[in-house]
């Protein structure tokens, strides 16, 4: 009520929806009656009267605690109750609440347009809610069948299901990162394993699925690592690509090609590979000959290892050389292998290339294959140059190995070794390229050339030694030797041709179609082999040092001491002759005819005269010989040197017993001009004249000198001046016939020699031959004609025919002594010549020209003793032709030559006194055979009996005409 | 050790002296492979009897001398006497030798030494060798007699054995000592002809080049 009454009191309701809210408590407020309204409308109205009226109710009837108003007033009903005053009162309050409601009422009416419209804003907002309220409900509804159909659970399991998703997602990339960052490890694992293929293939899918990760951050970082990784790998297949060239191994090539493929690079590989053997080839013999110098050295001193590989080269010394180059020779063998392993591998490869291209040609890889085939190509061509390119570094590095030493004063068989080795590695180069190796020919040709040169010196000087020792004694050899027999021809007997590269390597000969990189592509070295050859090689060649060592030479020599095996020799000699069965050594067949029908050749069989220095040469030609077969290049220089021996030899003898000043200048023409000119040109080419005279006076250079050798002196053993052994016949003999067998060797040799001669030098083989082996028969009648010219006392005979009577006047019956005396003298000899054939067998044709020089001087001394006569008659010319057949008589039962020589000069001369003007002048025309001073006496002995002076003067005429152009 | 070059020329290496030597003895008892282990360092197991005369040389270095050997080895067999006789003369040293395992060869020792006092120089240095000194088990000449042999006949004295080198060298190097002592006493001269002592070209070879001269003395030795 409160409240109404300041609704009231303030005359204006600001909000009728506060008012509502206010009302809301007193909802069950009585809407005032009608009757109660009409009543108040008949109460005055003035507001005035009204207000005070309103103001007059008393203050409780506005107090809003819920007094009972009632009650209220009937406490205060004074105590003595009065109707009047009841009355009052109660209109009073009759008034108070007419005038309340006549307020209120005009409040209401006052308040009704706003009331009403009060009114339908709440019945729209009521719509409004109603509405509201639907659609909440309707969303209730709709939350609670959701609420049936999906849990939250299932809800959250499926986003939790498409986190894991991502979750996994990422997991798996960072996994792969994480391999990826770890496969480094696993690379270097496998290049450790030399997986080189392998390695790459993972680097490079690796690399492939890094770029898939580029996203993150952490790729990049590991992409350059990637690469790095790769570039190493590509150094270390480098690495691995040089090892193949010193020691090729298929599976290893294969990886490390596979790898190059995968890289893309094979053309590089095969670049690199040629690159990496001349490296290698270069290093090997480095180090091979670097280990061999310090070796020596015996200090650790680094100094060689700065020096450049031509100087090192020089550093070796002459003991260490042959290992050192059979070393050498290893390792390239080793390098050159593997180049050719190396090739053979390319090869198979193709074929398989081919074989997997054709059987699966399709046309998706025609790109890919045409490529392929373009690389196999270029490695094919590539492989194939290198071969010539390798080879010739080889060959220059052996080279500057071979020149680098002074080999020259080498022994024998280690230079053969050292040849060997070469013509080995020449070989292994015909094999490796079809190399003809020209450099390692004029190598070994100089170094050749320059030891054979040595060599040669010493063995002329070594055969001055000889010449100079002998005393030129036979020495005994049997009847059927032969040089073959003997351990340097050994190489002759085993049929081989001259012209086959040395002995030494018939195994190699025998399987010649097995190449030698066929033979030791698995292993082995042919140097190897070689090496361990070389003790008997050298045995062998050791044994040539002048020892013999054969089964052969034992038959030749031995036995020979026991006689009783002589006679059984001849023997069979003699029946090989009357079978005709020719002996195999037709060498000795002259000289074991001679025998048969020579008065001289009794004891000794028929044996071949030489001296040991005879057997000497002969050995040394032997060796020269092998030489040449081993020296091919040189073969013209070897037998250049080989004539120098025959030469020397020949010069010896001849100076030794054919050399006679006194009468050589009798201009007998003892020695043909060829003989002579041979001499000659020994004298000039051979013979260091200045040694003998003057050893400071070096007028011709030293280098000249060098080549020559002093002339040889004549043992003083041998004595040349007794008579009683016809001045030395037997080691004239000796001497002469060795030469003479010596020569027959040669020609025995001819065809072995020309065989190895190369066809521009032939000519001077030939001229060798024609000019000085044919002239050691010739030599004979200098060598003999001294004896012969000695052994008959001829002036003696002079001295006895002066003082014979030619112009007796009857026909003698009886010959002069002087023809005793001569034969007298020829009975000596002959008695000598047979004492002399008990030491020395004197070959036929010795003997033979031994007599014919004897019987000629004294035929010609016989016709200068007639040509000294200073009167003759009819009588003293027969008894002269008596004189001479008694001579011939007896001479003829003391030789076996016939026709006795120059007997015609003798019977001519003596007979051509008998001759009239006009025949004798034909006569002297004809004859030039005799002297001017035989001649002239001929016709002035005429002068007297049927010449007269005018045909003196004539004759003397056409004497002198025949003398001119004589001169 | 020495280094060896046996097919080296006179004129190639220096030498002080050349000796000319003597290898005498009945046949069988290891001359030339006597000479074979001298010069090449080897034995020679597959050798025949030498023809007529073998010849080798040595350059050895005694008492810091280089004495050039010139050895001369002759066939022991009876033919070959007369060849072998002439090679006698001008020889400066001998090396007798016998077979310790034949006394045959030992008995011929008195032949052999006339031989070679009346043919080689009168002042000859003779080394006794009895060779094959391996073969003691079948010897039969003693030690003792062959030196008192020695002794009688002023030789030097040395078993030796081809085979194994024992002494071979030996043999060699104490002649030569032995003659090089014998020409500084003034007992031998070199100048005089036939005594089979040379001057070798060293002297020569040192006036004009001193330095090659050196180099090749330790080149010898050094290697």
């Amino acid at each position: 009520m409160q409240k109404i009454k300041s609704l009231m009191t303030r005359q204006g309701i600001k909000s009728p929806q506060e008012n509502v809210h206010d009302l809301r408590p007193i909802e069950n407020f009585r809407i005032p009656s009608k009757e109660e309204l009409r009543e108040l409308r008949e109460q005055p109205t003035d507001p005035q009267a009204q207000q005070e009226i309103i103001n007059s109710i008393e203050e409780v009837y506005f107090s809003n605690d819920s007094l009972d108003i009632v009650k209220y007033e009937l406490e205060k009903l004074p105590p003595v109750l009065s109707l009047q005053e009841l009355e009052e009162y109660r209109d009073k309050l009759k008034q108070q609440q007419a005038a309340v409601s006549k307020k209120v009422a005009d409040l209401i009416l006052e308040k009704q347009p706003a009331y009403v419209k009060e009114l339908e804003r709440v019945t729209s907002l009521q719509t409004g809610l109603q509405l509201a309220a639907v659609i909440c409900t309707n969303g209730r509804r709709h939350l609670n069948i959701a609420k049936e159909g999906f849990t939250q659970a299932s809800l959250g399991l499926l986003a939790n299901q498409r986190k894991r998703q991502l979750l996994v997602g990422l997991l798996k990339s960072l996994r792969t990162i994480k391999t990826l960052q770890r496969t480094d490890v696993r690379l270097s694992e496998m290049l450790e394993e030399e997986d080189y293929p392998g390695a790459i293939q993972l680097c490079l899918e690796c690399q492939k699925a890094a770029s898939t990760f580029k996203h993150y951050s952490c790729i990049s970082e590991l992409n350059s690592k990637l690469q790095d990784t790769l570039e190493q790998i590509e150094e270390q297949l480098d690495v691995a690509l040089s090892k193949i060239c010193k020691n090729f191994d298929i599976s290893h090539y294969t990886k490390v090609q596979q790898a190059y493929r995968l890289l893309g690079k094979t053309q590089t590989a095969m670049d690199q590979l040629h690159m990496h053997f001349t490296q290698a080839i270069h290093n090997t013999v480095f180090q091979v000959v670097l280990g061999y110098v310090e070796l020596c050295a015996g200090n650790t001193d680094t100094k060689f290892q700065k020096l450049q590989y031509k100087d090192l080269c020089t550093h070796i010394t002459c003991d260490s050389y042959i290992p050192c180059l059979a070393d050498l020779c290893k390792a390239l063998w080793e390098v050159m292998l593997s180049y050719y392993r190396t090739m053979e591998w390319h090869e198979k490869y193709d074929r398989d290339e081919e074989k997997t291209a054709s059987s699966v040609s399709d046309g998706s890889n025609v790109m890919g294959t045409e490529e392929t085939n373009f690389d196999r190509s270029y490695v094919k061509k590539k492989l194939e140059h290198g071969l010539s390119r390798i080879w010739q570094d080889v060959q220059l590095k052996v080279k500057t190995y071979l020149l680098g030493t002074d080999m020259s004063n080498f022994k024998y068989d280690d230079f053969i070794f050292v040849l060997d080795i070469i013509s080995r590695l020449m070989q292994v180069g015909e094999e490796f390229c079809g190399s003809k190796s020209e450099v390692l020919q004029e190598s070994i040709r100089k170094q050749s050339v320059n030891y054979f040169k040595n060599y040669h010196r010493t063995r002329l000087e070594e055969l001055r030694m000889f010449l100079e020792n002998d005393t030129w004694e036979l020495c005994p050899v049997k009847s059927s030797f032969s040089i073959v027999q003997l351990h340097e021809f050994k190489f002759m007997e085993q049929s081989r041709s001259p012209s086959v590269s040395p002995s030494k390597q018939p195994a190699s000969e025998i399987s010649r179609t097995v190449t030698l990189f066929e033979q030791y592509c698995n292993g082995g070295n042919p140097f190897e082999i070689q090496a361990n050859n070389k003790d008997d090689e050298t045995e062998d060649v050791l044994a040539s040092n002048g020892y013999e060592s054969d089964e052969q030479e034992k038959s030749a020599y031995q036995e020979y001491d026991s006689d009783s095996d002589v006679p059984e020799e001849l023997k069979r000699d003699y029946v090989d002759e009357q079978t005709g069965d020719a002996p195999v050594k037709s060498v000795s067949r002259e000289t074991l005819r001679s025998r048969k029908r020579s008065d001289y050749s009794l004891n000794k069989g028929n044996a071949p005269i030489l001296t040991n220095t005879t057997l000497n040469v002969i050995r040394l030609v032997g060796k020269y010989m092998q030489m040449m077969n081993i020296l091919k290049p040189i073969s013209f220089d070897v037998i250049h040197f080989m004539s120098q021996l025959f030469d020397y030899y020949l010069y010896a003898v001849y100076t030794f017993f054919g050399r006679n000043d006194t009468f050589e200048s009798t201009g007998l023409g003892l020695s043909s001009s060829r003989l002579r000119t041979t001499l000659n040109r020994i004298q000039e080419s051979l013979i260091d004249l200045e040694v003998s005279t003057d050893t400071a006076s070096t007028l011709t250079s030293a280098e000249e000198r060098k080549e020559k050798v002093p002339s040889p002196h004549l043992s003083h053993l041998v004595v040349l001046t007794s008579g009683n052994t016809l001045y030395g016949l037997a080691e004239r003999v000796v001497a002469t016939e060795s030469l003479v067998f010596l020569a027959e060797q040669f020609e025995f040799l001819q065809p072995h020699l020309d065989a190895v001669m190369p066809a521009a030098k032939k000519p001077f083989l030939q001229q060798f031959y024609s000019q000085t082996v044919s002239t050691a028969s010739e030599l004979r009648k200098p060598i003999y004609w001294i004896v012969a010219a000695k052994a008959i006392d001829y002036e003696q005979m002079l001295l006895l025919m002066a003082n014979v009577k030619w112009d007796v006047k009857e026909i003698m019956s009886q010959h002069n002594i002087y023809v005793d005396a001569l034969l007298k003298e020829f009975e000596q000899f002959n008695r000598r010549l047979n004492e002399v054939s008990k030491r020395v067998r004197i070959p036929l044709p010795v003997s033979n020209i031994l007599w014919e020089h004897c019987i000629r001087l004294a035929n010609r001394t016989i016709v200068e003793g007639y040509a000294n006569v200073k009167k003759c008659s009819n009588e003293g010319r027969a008894l002269m032709q008596l004189d001479f057949q008694q001579f011939l008589m007896k001479l003829e039962k003391l030789t076996d030559i016939r026709p006795i020589p120059d007997k015609e000069f003798v019977e001519t001369y003596i007979k051509a006194y008998y001759l009239t003007e006009n025949d004798m002048e034909r006569w002297i025309k004809e004859h030039r055979e005799y002297s001017t001073k035989q001649l002239t006496n001929l016709v002035n002995v005429c002068l007297g009996s049927h010449i007269n002076k005018k045909a003196r003067q004539k004759l003397l005429a056409a004497i002198d005409d025949v003398d001119r152009p004589k001169r | 050790f020495q280094f060896v070059y046996s097919h080296v020329g006179p004129s190639y290496f220096h030498s002080d002296f050349l000796f000319k030597f003597l290898v005498i003895g009945n046949a069988g008892t290891g001359k030339s492979c006597l000479l074979h282990q001298f010069i090449e360092k080897k034995f020679k197991d597959d050798s025949n009897h030498t023809i007529g005369v073998e010849f080798g040389s040595k350059i050895i270095n005694v008492g810091g001398k280089y004495v050039k050997l010139q050895i001369w080895d002759t066939a022991g067999q009876e033919r070959f006497r007369s060849v072998t006789r002439s090679y006698y003369r001008g020889a400066a040293g001998a090396l007798l030798v016998y077979d310790i395992t034949s006394r045959e060869t030992y008995n011929a020792l008195t032949n052999w030494l006339t031989d070679a006092r009346m043919l080689a120089s009168q002042n000859i240095v003779i080394i006794l060798c009895g060779n094959k000194k391996d073969l003691d088990a079948d010897r039969e000449v003693t030690f003792l007699e062959a030196s008192r042999f020695a002794q009688e006949n002023e030789l030097m004295f040395l078993e030796t054995s081809a085979l194994t080198g024992e002494n071979v060298e030996e043999a060699f190097v104490q002649c030569a000592r032995k003659i090089l002592n014998k020409i500084e006493s003034g007992e031998l001269d070199p100048e005089r002809m036939g005594s089979g002592i040379q001057y070798g070209d060293a002297a020569l070879r040192q006036l004009r080049s001193p330095r090659r001269a050196q180099a090749q003395s330790t080149q010898e030795c050094g290697c």
